[in-house]
């Protein structure tokens, strides 16, 4: 069952200082990776391999420190 | 000497002093023999979730080079101006000159609302010429209808 969840497509990360490489500034990038609540989304679905998906939490953490993701949806 | 990338915050109602504040972080680096390798002026941006209060806050982007010392003064300049609401400060290995994803959006944003207001502006400047001199007699006419209310009641 949980194999057929699995996202097929990887995404094609960029290496730093492309486009679509792992940045906390790339905020279109990162939301592929978070719930609509705002977690983080493991990488159990998302097929991320382990060292993005390390990148990629470092790099939402700190996009949430400087406020350009939510922490959650309960906000305000 | 590193390479540092600094994002700091500021208050919104604190904007028109950003130029100021860059220059003295500009002054305190390059006094220091350090360098900016790029700087980026976000302009007011929404925050995703309120800080004191604030839905918005101005960002600035620095990629800089500097000695430790001149960095732990442009920290606690951060911590004890209260128009900074936060900053963050990342070790990078080496200089990013390259314009970053928001700073390219918001340049994006900056032309494409420039264009549109002076497409318009363009537009009504045509409108205007032709029937300027229609419209002035037809506004009199109001004015006048109202001062003959006015005078009727």
């Amino acid at each position: 069952m949980a194999r057929q969840m699995r996202r097929k497509k990887q995404f094609a990360f960029g290496t730093p200082g492309e486009a679509n490489a792992i940045d906390y500034k790339n905020i279109e990038m990162l939301n592929e990776f978070v719930t609509e609540t705002g977690k983080i989304v493991p990488s159990r679905i998302t097929g991320t391999s382990a060292k993005h998906q390390r990148q990629l939490t470092t790099a939402i953490k700190r996009a949430r420190y400087i406020a350009l993701v939510p922490f959650c949806d309960a906000h305000e | 000497m590193r390479h540092y990338e600094i994002v700091f915050l500021v208050h919104p109602d604190q904007s028109s002093q950003v130029p100021a504040m860059i220059d003295r972080y500009r002054a305190t680096i390059e006094g220091a023999s350090g360098a900016i390798h790029r700087l980026e002026d976000w302009g007011r941006r929404h925050l995703a979730y309120p800080i004191k209060k604030l839905q918005k806050a101005h960002y600035v982007l620095m990629n800089i080079e500097c000695d430790q010392a001149t960095l732990a003064e442009l920290e606690s300049s951060f911590r004890f101006n209260d128009a900074v609401l936060r900053s963050m400060t990342l070790v990078r290995k080496t200089a990013m000159t390259e314009a970053s994803v928001i700073a390219t959006e918001t340049a994006e944003q900056a032309t494409t609302y420039a264009e549109k207001p002076a497409a318009a502006k363009e537009e009504a400047a045509a409108k205007e010429t032709a029937p300027a001199t229609e419209e002035a007699p037809a506004k009199e006419e109001v004015v006048s209808e109202v001062s003959d209310a006015k005078s009727d009641s």
